[in-house]
């Protein structure tokens, strides 16, 4: 088996011209998201456009969080069927430098105008603008949380979390790469050990930014729950990423004679595993909050779902509910059949279908928390939304473009992997 | 006439040996049968022409089932039978019946799973004629045995049996029923 695989991954360097076209089509198609992005300025202010911004930032930093969990979780339980979709989530990993320069723009806003995303930046905002009375600075709930949310601590926590998630990138494929050419078995015991300080590093780092970027834009609110939320959309995302990426290079041919039905198998169970986890996570956070009933943890979802104003539901309840039904029932029954995780042609639509509605879960967690005289939520369907579109599409070129770059440089899958031979030959379930 | 043979046993030597065996019985279009090898050997389902088990069908129902007797009986006691007003909550929401209904669902899940397994598999089984047999005993050891029942629709004493010797088949045993 090992010997196909090599014979497979030699004729690489004839298709790496193709993934340089790639490359740069990706590229383009970011600058041009970008660009339209920046255009929007002009016409809907930056304070929504940085709003547009975080959601796509939080999007596809999501994705590479994902991939760096998965890989790091690969390593840590010693797996074998998931070394050569390892490969693929390293590639991935490569986004990382490139999200830290585009989240430049929201870390000049903190100083530049502070205040015109998070509003906990100026203590002399105006709360009366958005429905409140007083200052920040006069609000017992920011005082109180001020030790974390201040400028300083979001601009070290921000850059020092990317530059963790970096070195752990850069590490966790340094010794991948590496092994490629010599076979070392040290490379495996160093990304064991990477990952083992690197797994409760990402944890806590992601966490930290979630809730800097996220839930503190409605920093009266409380939820031990946000991180894992996060950390369960970043995995869902990731793993639909990665089920993408295998179809592409199996309808491409790289992975004919590579993988078998139980690669897809299981990379269906993980995510239909990871469906159940987000719904119990995001289930625990609104039951709690819901048979609690504080107006200080209420007012988030109340926020999301009628207009104080009218009393009237608004726009927001419906995107509750397709989340509801979206990114939880449909999945799941959808992940529940045994031939549908097999099927090339069919789970696409279900990874498609997830990523998407994981960019909804963070519009419905970001959006609302931009707010009217009234202290209600704007309206999801607004011409501002273009922005967040052309944002993510931009940064997902950029993205893109990181991954094929990384991909042409390197063997398909990690042949001198010490579990590279069990991986291929990867026997799990029988009959179809 | 002597009375029927619960069927054919034949002793293979090897894991091809018995994997090819597999595959020819398979191919002569035989329902009835089936391998005794001491360990599990992977691929051996395919090569049999095993379907997947219907075990996850009693699963799907127990959850379902699970999940409705979940909210149904919180409904009943909380709402219909002797409404009554708990931390200032409505007399019955999916929000509190969620708990309940979603443990239910995976402990019905399981008892369905298991019982369903149990149902297919007609365990437990007290009495199976292959367990007369002297070669059973290298069976569970380091023999491999194909075994082909009477009942079969394709079962000919001496057609099978020449398929079986024809697949290399060894010690090729009638079984007492």
């Amino acid at each position: 088996m090992s010997t196909r695989a090599e014979s497979v991954s030699s004729s690489l360097p004839v298709t790496a011209e193709s993934e340089n076209t790639a490359a740069s089509k990706a590229l383009i198609v970011g600058g041009v998201g970008i660009a339209l992005t920046a255009a929007g300025l002009f016409v809907s202010g930056g304070g929504k456009v940085a709003f547009s911004w975080l959601v796509g930032m939080t999007f596809w930093c999501g994705i590479a969080l994902g991939m760096l969990f998965l890989v790091m979780i690969h390593h840590i339980f010693d797996a074998s069927w998931s070394v050569l979709l390892r490969r693929q989530f390293e590639h991935g990993l490569a986004a990382f430098k490139w999200l830290l320069v585009l989240f430049v723009p929201l870390l000049v806003s903190v100083f530049m105008f502070p205040g015109a995303v998070w509003k906990w930046m100026n203590p002399a905002f105006d709360l009366s603008a958005v429905g409140g009375h007083g200052t920040v600075g006069d609000d017992i709930l920011w005082v109180k949380k001020s030790a974390l949310l201040n400028p300083t601590m979001f601009l070290a926590i921000t850059v020092g979390s990317f530059l963790i998630w970096w070195w752990l990138s850069e590490r966790l494929r340094g010794a991948s790469f590496a092994q490629d050419n010599d076979g070392d078995l040290k490379w495996t015991y160093k990304n064991r050990k990477t990952s083992a300080f690197g797994l409760p590093l990402a944890a806590l780092s992601l966490t930290l930014c979630i809730v800097l970027w996220v839930k503190s834009l409605d920093y009266h609110w409380f939820s031990t729950m946000y991180g894992v939320w996060y950390f369960a959309g970043c995995a869902r995302a990731a793993l639909s990423v990665g089920l993408l990426i295998m179809v592409w290079l199996w309808n491409r041919g790289d992975y004919k004679g590579i993988l078998n039905h139980n690669h897809f198998h299981s990379i269906g169970q993980l995510m239909f595993a990871f469906t159940v986890f987000w719904a119990y996570v995001t289930f625990s956070q609104y039951f709690l909050i819901w048979n609690a009933n504080v107006p200080e943890e209420t007012f988030w979802y109340n926020l999301r779902e009628i207009n104080s104003a009218t009393g009237m539901a608004n726009q927001w309840k419906w995107v509750g509910m397709l989340l509801l039904f979206g990114h939880f029932v449909v999945p799941f029954l959808a992940l529940l059949s045994y031939k549908r995780k097999l099927s090339k042609t069919e789970m696409p639509w279900v990874a498609i279908w997830i990523a998407l509605i994981f960019l909804l879960d963070l519009v419905y967690n970001i959006w609302p928390s931009k707010k009217d005289i009234h202290g209600d939520a704007l309206p999801l369907l607004q011409l501002h939304q273009v922005w967040t579109l052309t944002a993510v599409i931009g940064i997902g070129g950029v993205c893109v473009w990181a991954y094929l770059k990384s991909f042409s440089t390197t063997k398909l899958i990690p042949i001198r992997d010490p579990r590279i031979a069990e991986c291929l030959t990867y026997h799990e379930s029988t009959a179809d | 006439m002597a009375a029927q043979p619960y069927g054919l046993m034949a002793v293979f030597d090897t894991v091809p040996a018995v994997f090819h065996a597999a595959e020819a019985v398979r191919d002569a279009g035989y329902k009835f049968w089936d391998c005794i090898t001491p360990f599990p050997v992977h691929g051996l389902d395919r090569a049999m022409g095993v379907r997947r088990s219907k075990v996850p069908r009693f699963s799907l129902a127990g959850g379902l089932l699970g999940f409705t007797t979940g909210m149904s009986m919180i409904w009943f006691t909380g709402a219909f039978d002797y409404p009554l007003i708990v931390g200032g909550k409505p007399y019955f929401s999916p929000m509190f019946a969620f708990p309940v209904s979603y443990e239910l669902t995976i402990l019905f899940t399981a008892f369905a799973t298991i019982g369903g397994m149990f149902i297919l598999n007609r365990l437990p089984m007290h009495y199976h004629p292959v367990l007369k047999a002297d070669q059973i005993v290298r069976g569970l050891d380091d023999k491999f045995l194909v075994v082909i029942e009477a009942r079969d629709p394709k079962f000919n004493l001496a057609a099978t049996k020449a398929l079986l010797e024809k697949a290399g088949g060894k010690e090729i045993t009638e079984l007492e029923a």
